[in-house]
């Protein structure tokens, strides 16, 4: 698709309106659903930009850990299993490896969380 | 929406309730002057009734609360007529409860279970409780550490109910290990879900090889914790929300209301965002005369961690199944376990295995 402002644009825009033009005239009561609105727009702009490259280093990460080529949702269903059974405990490699994929995924999902722990 | 039709359903049976009232609470007439939705949880729905007793002990207008399961309601935690029973347990033992007045256990009135309690005044908001501000009824530190103490005292009063008890009869029997009994039903709770989770899983193989001693066996609320007690400007005036009591292990309680998820931002007052642990600790300790096990709480804090990550995922899955259109539960099931697990990696580094 070449038509522009694309979609990360676009949900962007719609975010900043709703929170500058919007939410004030909204009575008290319907500004929590405003905010979670708002909020959504944001983690969907931050996947659309962000989530392609996540997931070329989660499946890089993972393909490493295992030597093995899969798709994401296999390779991390092997690493869960392989967890559960005791077969990583107390692993750095694997400990680093889920603080990467997680460090991640809050980068899209909510990264104020992730400002708040990033040097622990 | 939902709240104009409910609405609607309670004003069909005003006449029908307003006799209910009267017979239960011996008064020659009744009349409901008001009812209104109160925000609850996302299985209950609860009214705000003043009603006019006439005649009887009641005498007098009275604000009560309804509680009834929500029409879309999930069968996972206890029954209306269970809770009820739980409110009377607790009240006799010395719990700040809003106070029981009857039970509905019929189902032709409402279509479902209901009971009335006697309205608890203030906020229940955590986010609010834990400001040192006129938001909040408990402004001043010094306020704060005496509420610390005093739900440290009223968790005691809830860990001195043990079993068996008949009136509580329908609880269910407990696992002979608390800790591992936890693991085995959060990973079930996975399977479920079918996505891999592997940082949950993680922290539940932790959980696993570093599980404590079982605890004596007392009744555990498990979600005592801020956000679900109500405060006015006197104090505390009920805790709230009984329906996932269970018989288990009490540091398991204490290891929910100190973990940072439930801190509200103020990370360094440990105990529930209102002060340090001591304060919280001392009143459960005066009052149970038994020792509160540090690091049996620390385990049971990763638990927490581990069990509010696995009811997130839950409740998006409420979403992703199309039972339930919420936004509130897609941004829940979408953000909150993420957050947790970066917390149950920081809990479960790589040197917190040794001692396994």
């Amino acid at each position: 698709m070449r038509d522009r402002p694309d979609a990360a644009s676009l949900l962007e825009q719609a975010r900043h309106t709703l929170l500058q033009e919007v939410l004030d005239l909204l009575p008290a009561d319907r500004r929590y659903p405003a905010l979670m609105v708002a909020n959504a727009l944001a983690i969907a702009a931050r996947e659309i930009e962000q989530g392609p490259d996540a997931e070329v280093a989660e499946n890089a990460a993972l393909s490493a850990l295992f030597d093995a080529e899969g798709d994401v949702t296999a390779l991390e269903r092997r690493s869960a299993e392989e967890i559960r059974e005791g077969g990583h405990d107390g692993a750095a490699t694997v400990h680093g490896l889920l603080r990467d994929s997680v460090t991640r995924r809050l980068r899209i999902s909510n990264p104020k969380a992730l400002a708040d722990d990033a040097d622990t | 929406m939902t709240v104009a039709l409910a609405e609607a359903r309670l004003a069909e049976i005003k006449a029908p309730l307003e006799s209910f009232l009267a017979e239960a609470a011996g008064a020659g007439h009744v009349e409901i002057l008001e009812a209104r939705p109160l925000t609850g949880g996302a299985i209950q729905e609860n009214w705000l009734l003043e009603v006019d007793f006439l005649g009887g002990p009641e005498q007098g207008k009275r604000e009560l609360v309804l509680r009834t399961d929500s029409p879309s309601g999930v069968a996972v935690s206890l029954s209306r007529a269970q809770e009820f029973a739980l409110l009377r347990a607790a009240r006799e033992a010395g719990v700040t409860v809003p106070e029981p007045l009857w039970l509905c256990a019929e189902e032709s009135l409402l279509g479902r279970p209901f009971y009335l309690m006697r309205k608890a005044g203030g906020t229940a908001a955590g986010h609010l409780i834990v400001k040192d501000d006129g938001r909040s009824p408990v402004s001043s530190p010094a306020d704060k550490e005496a509420l610390a103490e005093r739900l440290g005292a009223e968790l005691a009063r809830i860990h001195s109910i043990t079993p068996p008890r008949d009136d509580l009869a329908f609880l269910e029997q407990p696992e002979p290990d608390a800790a591992r009994g936890a693991v085995a039903k959060y990973r079930a709770y996975l399977d479920a879900l079918t996505v891999p989770q592997p940082v949950l899983e993680w922290g539940l193989r932790w959980c696993e090889l570093h599980a404590p001693p079982s605890g004596e066996l007392v009744l555990v609320h498990q979600d005592f914790r801020t956000g679900n007690y109500m405060v006015d400007g006197q104090g505390l005036t009920a805790i709230l929300d009984w329906e996932f009591c269970a018989w288990g292990d009490p540091m398991s309680d204490i290891g929910w209301f100190c973990a940072k998820c439930w801190r509200f931002g103020l990370d360094e007052r440990e105990a529930g965002g209102l002060a340090a642990r001591a304060a919280f600790y001392r009143g459960y300790e005066v009052t149970s005369g038994r020792s509160v096990d540090p690091q049996a709480v620390a385990y049971w804090e990763v638990m927490a961690h581990i069990r509010w990550a696995v009811i997130a995922l839950q409740q998006g899955a409420r979403f992703l199944s199309g039972a339930e259109a919420s936004l509130e539960l897609a941004l829940t099931g979408r953000i909150r376990p993420v957050e947790l697990e970066q917390e149950i990696l920081a809990l479960t580094a790589p040197d917190a295995w040794g001692a396994a």
